[in-house]
């Protein structure tokens, strides 16, 4: 059924310069479906993103809104779009109730529901206790709540969210996610950036791994784990040079990945059990103090370590 | 239109909200209006019952020379002015060094013979005391009109003498008669004080102006401070034309110019006793100098790359211009550098046209609106030619 497709984004291209920082990306997403592009700083989401609502010009490729072909000039296809930046895009002078309003306005709801469609976002993301109080005074998760409420304000068909969460103390983002969660039930499509593997885990129907922009894999999550196949993972908490104990690992039989990153190790292998103890040995020899080793089965993490060879937290 | 009235007020309630409006267009300049007018006022405005002291010297001995001294003691009489009469030009100018007189007026050796035989050209001197520029240019004033009157009055006697009315040993006599009947000190204290407002009015309207150029400013300066603080990118995400942003944050700083104007003028009124003239026409060149204004901001803030550029591009040119317009002192000579510089300036034509308003001299208000709308158009024009690469996420 065609008509369900609200976004259909084909061999997206954009250069800065010497850079090219998306290159070739192909995204569709249906009715009701949560989508998640997974990926580190500076892979290219919000760029993306950006060519996708039609705010920059692509370089290459087509994006199609409910088959509306989107660009920078044409206004049909935005009126269904939602947009949370990934920065804070909200007025500080102005009240949430002020902020939800003005936008409310440049979609074109018109003035006899607006302040009942208002009411309701306010109920959504939490805030209608503060609804007439400045936002600049708010704290950073009700910024972040309001700047999502702000997307939503126009019940659009197609929402995306640009690393919503940054910078939320865990319960704000509870509360976020159950929100975004209840929206997804509701029959409207989401897009999800994160460099979060467990919000995309939480939320996601589909996931795209996306490093040096591209897409490196892509599916459900049980397909995309079935990509790393039997590997386990195991993970070293410690301090010392885990940098190079990751690299020297690497190199070692029975070894698929491993990568270093604060004071974790990421192993991955066919069969823990087997190199554990080669793994311990190495990382001693190393001068590794090790705090706590953890056997995990595979996660998204695990795949984006297999499928880029790095761990997803530079 | 819609979207660039909703954009426009909600700037409007943003900058009500963060009391910029408040702090620069109205308490700023009403507070150093009322300082400088308390500090300068006396200066900037001969006090009405103030008599002026001048000299006279008489080397033409002749009828101009006569009719001018008559002027002068009619002048004396009314109690405007004093005159002390002097043999010698050096005198004369020794009794300005020394402060006795605040100018003399030098008519020299053959002035009649010249203007009323030969029929050319002649020049009455004025010598002026430095320290006194209001006294210089009441006599520059003075000297020019007399100039001026007996112009005239050679005219329509050589015409009598053309005609056949008088005999060429009558025509002194006739000018001299002729001039001898016009008031010049009368006309000379106009000729000073027309163009130039009452002091309290002055520093109001000027110190307003220079202001407004900051209010206008922000049309641009929020506009790129939207671009770093993302909210453009969201405006550029819904669906409305980048225009309408445009067109919205410059509607809402005019229209907050014009207010802020508009409450300088009632509250300089009430409190300091100003005078804008004709509400009207005051209002129509406060319209045009805030457009004038916004015009040249968007100007200079297109040329900018951030916020912060922006501003302070508009500071040196929004001081320049008042500086040069002689917005916070007025500039009282006629002649000069400064005084032909000013009128590129839209605050001098906003001054001039204000003081024309409330002069009753309404034809020079509006060629004033004219010029100030002109400004407004091109300098606006070729602003948001520039602004436009400015909305772009
Ligand atoms: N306007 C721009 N000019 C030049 N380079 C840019 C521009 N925007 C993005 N880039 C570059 O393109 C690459 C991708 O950036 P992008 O913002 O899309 O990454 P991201 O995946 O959103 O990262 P993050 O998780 O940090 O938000 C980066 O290397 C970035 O420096
Ligand atoms: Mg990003």
């Amino acid at each position: 059924m065609a008509s369900s497709i609200v976004l259909e984004a084909t061999g997206l291209r954009k250069t800065f310069g010497q850079l090219q920082a998306v290159k070739d990306i192909s995204i569709r997403i249906e009715q009701g479906e949560t989508y998640g592009l997974l990926g580190p700083n500076g892979s290219g989401k919000t760029t993306t993103i950006s060519m996708i609502c039609g705010l920059l010009p692509a370089d290459g490729g087509e994006v199609r809104i409910a088959g509306m072909p989107m660009t920078t000039t044409t206004l049909e296809p935005k009126k269904i779009v939602g947009l949370v930046p990934q920065d804070l895009a909200i007025y500080p002078d102005l009240t949430a109730r002020e902020n939800l309003t003005f936008f409310g306005r440049l979609y074109g709801i018109p003035s006899a529901t607006l302040k009942s469609r208002v009411d309701e976002v306010l109920k959504v993301i939490g805030l209608l206790d503060r609804a007439n109080d400045r936002s600049g005074t708010f704290s950073g998760g009700m910024k972040r709540r309001l700047n999502i409420g702000i997307g939503l304000i126009h019940g659009p068909s197609l929402l995306i969210l640009d690393e919503p969460t940054v910078g939320v103390d865990p319960q704000s983002r509870n509360a976020i996610l159950d929100s975004i969660e209840r929206l997804a039930g509701a029959g409207i499509a989401v897009l999800y950036t994160t460099h979060y593997m467990e919000e995309a885990e939480r939320l996601c129907d589909r996931v795209a791994i996306i490093d040096g922009g591209e897409i490196r894999a892509e599916g459900t999550q049980e397909e995309l784990v079935r990509l790393v196949g039997e590997n386990d993972r195991i993970r070293i908490t410690g301090s010392g040079a885990l940098a190079t104990a990751a690299e020297r690992l690497r190199t070692l039989p029975g070894i698929a990945g491993a990568s270093a990153a604060d004071d974790q190790l990421s192993v991955l292998t066919g069969d823990a059990g087997a190199v554990l103890s080669t793994v311990l040995q190495e990382l001693t020899a190393d001068g590794v103090a090790i705090a706590s080793v953890s056997i995990e089965k595979p996660d998204l993490e695990t795949v984006f370590l297999h499928v880029t060879g790095k761990a997803l937290r530079d | 239109m819609l979207t660039a009235l909703t954009i426009a007020r909600k700037e409007v309630a943003q900058r009500l909200r963060d009391k910029s409006f408040l702090i620069v267009g109205i308490l700023s300049p009403l507070v150093l209006a009322f300082i400088f007018n308390l500090v300068l006022g006396d200066i900037v405005r001969p006090d009405p019952s103030l008599t002026f002291d001048f000299g006279v010297v008489d080397e033409d001995g002749a009828e101009l020379g006569g009719a001018f001294g008559q002027m002068l003691a009619a002048a004396e009489a009314d109690g405007l002015v004093t005159v002390t009469r002097y043999d010698t030009e050096a005198a004369a100018t020794a009794a300005v060094d020394a402060d006795e007189v605040a100018a003399a007026f030098i008519l020299p050796d053959g002035l009649s013979a010249a203007v009323l035989v030969m029929n050319q050209d002649a020049t009455i001197r004025v010598v002026g005391n430095v320290d006194s520029s209001i006294g210089r240019a009441v006599a520059e004033a003075m000297a020019g009109r007399f100039a001026e009157i007996v112009r005239t009055a050679s005219l329509s006697v050589q015409a009598a003498l053309a005609a056949g009315a008088i005999t060429p040993d009558q025509i002194g006599a006739a000018v001299a008669a002729a001039t001898a009947a016009e008031p010049v000190l009368a006309a000379a204290t106009v000729e000073v004080r027309s163009r130039q407002l009452a002091s309290a009015t002055f520093f109001v309207a000027g110190l307003g102006i220079f202001f407004i150029f900051f209010i206008v400013g922000l049309s641009v300066t929020s506009l790129l401070e939207e671009r770093t603080h993302g909210t453009l990118a969201r405006l550029l995400a819904a669906p409305i034309r980048p225009a309408s942003i445009v067109a919205g944050k410059t509607l809402a700083s005019i229209g907050l110019g014009v207010l802020a104007m508009a409450i300088l003028a009632i509250a300089s009124t009430i409190l300091m006793g100003a005078e804008w003239g004709n509400p009207a026409i005051a209002a129509l060149v406060i319209l045009a100098a805030v457009i004038a204004a916004a015009g040249i901001m968007i100007f200079v803030g297109g040329l900018a790359r951030t916020a912060e550029q922006a501003q302070n591009l508009q500071t040196v040119v929004g001081l320049t211009l008042a500086m040069l317009g002689g917005t916070f002192v007025p500039i009282t000579t006629s002649e000069g550098f400064l005084a032909s510089v000013r009128y590129v300036t839209p605050n001098a034509w906003y001054m001039r046209g204000l003081g024309d308003a409330s002069g009753g001299a309404y034809g020079g208000a509006f060629q004033a609106i004219g010029i100030l709308l002109l400004f407004g158009i091109v300098f606006g024009g070729v602003g948001l030619l520039l602004v436009r690469r400015v909305v772009k996420p």
